[in-house]
């Protein structure tokens, strides 16, 4: 039960840490998108 | 229409139905069919939490607005992240910890019942005529595109919906989900193909082009309390509605309490904010490729063909004049969109952008005719797709594309009607009604519930055209309390709060958004969420908090 739960607490945080990373270079594609082609 | 579309579609309806129903196979006991005993894998449900938020309007209305307004729309959902960061450490582990059926139940152990009928009532009220508007806009567009009748239309969408929902619980809902997120991720892909193998123009031009029309602006920082896309609504107004959509409404609540733990409840949740952004943003950017390509392939005046038929029959001296206007035009814009490709100066930039001004007032001459011959507006957006695909896909991908419009109107309304089951029956039947029988009888109650609300979402479908007025009041009614309901969430994690403070907070919160909305009707529904859930909080603060902690008591 205890691995169980620490498993999902190390999923949890890795997810956290990946949606953080992903939100960064959504974000930075899109600026580079308007920046780079909006004249 | 080709036949092997035809046949793409009634296997796919034939496919999910039997999905759904053979997943009725196992669930006798209540906690079965609403809550499939809390025993679903974290990306099932994080899966069904992006097909319930992604309904037919995403798939239809989202594309037409990157085709006509490009990619600022994707401001709208920068706050969903961060408010799934805030919802996995602070309600999934209050709500999944508490064994609760609805998110509504908790707010009777903390605070009262008055405060948890009162808040499950608002939300049967409005997801109930939400889910009938759900059903109505796809089909009034398949209507519009295939001369079916309403009623057929309806049908198609509603009830093999009905049926797998009814029978199957919330089983059938999330792994059906699972195979519409699917369906509708690799048609969306598809048609990105199919767009990039037409256009004349290789990407990097094409994307030129996209920006010169001012299609790639994506950041608006200006500060704007009556426009819902810059980044600061979407922010700060984006993040209070998703806090309230996905933390109080039980369509979505739902989903995470079938989770396995509360780690896995957070993870589903997180999964979502991982994709939206990407998600929606490559939804507007297929709209965006449907503008590039529509300047090098004449596009229809008006959209909706069932209005162009009507204006091309009943003002056809008018209609011909603006359509001379507009080919005329359309050709001029033609020649400057290729030399943009070709030399992207500030010459060709201002020449293609006047020609795109011109364009842009034709067509609002014409949707003023359609508009003073049909006596409806037009809402010519949610056209450019569906014309795009039936025009110009390939044969087997129009099935596809439409399969898929069909897999995000389900996905959205069987996560509904099994909502509006729950609450209806552990909410208000089992607490008003019968609080002591089976779990047999409850469940045959559920599956009651369920079939009703099909039925009363499928006949506001119906009347969705005479009922519009109607509809928008209750949406309107909506937008009221979304925030509100999330301000009592939020003071019932407040240690020692009240119930009677959360009852007249949540009164005031609403009193105080109507008074927003009629006082500065020009304020963004997004700032409702916000005043809404501000208002509930510091009244419930105002009035006093207990000496012992209400946690401690229950």
């Amino acid at each position: 039960m205890t691995d169980r739960t620490n498993a999902d607490r190390r999923l949890f945080r890795r997810t956290l840490a990946r949606v953080l990373a992903m939100q960064v270079v959504a974000l930075a594609v899109l600026w580079l998108l308007q920046t780079s082609f909006t004249p | 229409m080709h036949w092997l579309n035809w046949v793409i579609v009634v296997a796919y309806l034939g496919w999910v139905t039997w999905d759904g129903v053979r997943r009725s196979h196992g669930t006798k006991e209540l906690e079965g069919y609403f809550l499939a005993n809390r025993s679903l894998p974290w990306w099932a449900v994080g899966l069904s939490v992006m097909a319930t938020q992604l309904s037919a309007i995403t798939m239809i209305g989202t594309t037409g607005q990157g085709a006509t307004d490009g990619m600022r729309f994707i401001q709208f959902y920068f706050g969903l992240p961060i408010a799934m960061v805030i919802l996995g450490v602070t309600l999934v582990p209050f709500l999944h910890g508490a064994r609760v059926y609805t998110a509504y139940e908790y707010l009777e152990r903390r605070f009262d019942a008055k405060t948890r009928s009162l808040t499950a009532f608002l939300f049967l009220l409005s997801r109930g005529m939400s889910c009938g508007a759900i059903i109505s806009a796809p089909a009034i567009v398949f209507s519009a595109v295939f001369g079916w009748s309403m009623p057929l239309s309806v049908a198609i969408i509603g009830i093999p919906t009905v049926i797998y929902t009814m029978i199957g619980g919330v089983q059938a809902v999330t792994w059906v989900d699972v195979k519409q997120m699917f369906i509708i991720v690799g048609a969306v892909l598809a048609i990105v193909v199919v767009l990039l193998v037409k256009i004349p123009v290789g990407p990097a031009d094409a994307l030129a082009i996209a920006g010169a029309a001012g299609r790639l602006r994506a950041f608006d920082f200006s500060f704007s309390l009556e426009n819902t896309y810059t980044f600061w609504s979407g922010i700060i107004g984006g993040t209070f509605l998703m806090l309230s959509y996905f933390g109080t409404d039980q369509s979505q609540v739902q989903r995470y309490l079938t989770a396995r733990s509360v780690d896995e409840a957070r993870s589903s949740l997180l999964m979502s904010a991982y994709w939206k952004i990407p998600l929606q943003a490559l939804i507007l950017m297929v709209g965006i490729l449907v503008f590039v390509f529509y300047l090098f392939q004449r596009p229809p005046l008006l959209w909706n063909p069932a209005h162009e038929s009507r204006v091309r029959a009943e003002a056809p001296a008018e209609f011909a004049s603006l359509e001379s206007r507009f080919v005329n035009e359309y050709t001029a814009r033609q020649m400057a969109a290729n030399n943009l490709a070709s030399a992207s100066d500030s010459a060709a930039v201002a020449v293609f952008r006047a020609h795109e001004r011109q364009i842009g007032d034709i067509r609002t001459e014409a949707l003023a005719l359609a508009n003073r011959v049909t006596g409806e507006p037009s809402r010519d957006v949610n056209y450019v797709m569906p014309r795009f695909v039936l025009d110009y896909l390939p044969v087997g991908l129009v099935g596809l594309f439409i399969a898929a419009v069909l897999a995000a109107a389900m996905s959205s309304i069987a996560a509904e009607l099994n909502s509006l089951a729950t609450s209806s029956v552990i909410d208000f039947y089992r607490r008003w009604v019968r609080a002591e029988a089976t779990d047999a009888h409850f469940l045959t109650v559920g599956k009651i519930a369920t079939g009703l609300w099909g039925l009363f979402a499928c006949g506001v479908a119906l009347y969705a055209a005479s009922l519009g007025s109607l509809i928008e009041v209750v949406n309107r009614f909506g937008s009221f309390f979304y925030g509100s309901i999330l301000g009592v969430f939020l003071l019932a994690m407040i240690p020692g709060t009240r119930g009677w403070g959360a009852f007249i907070g949540l009164i005031a919160g609403m009193a105080t958004v109507a008074t927003v909305a009629f006082g500065a009707p020009s304020v963004s529904f997004l700032w409702h969420n916000v005043v809404g859930a501000v208002t509930v909080v510091i009244v419930g603060l105002l009035l006093g908090r207990s000496r012992t902690p209400t946690s401690a008591r229950a």
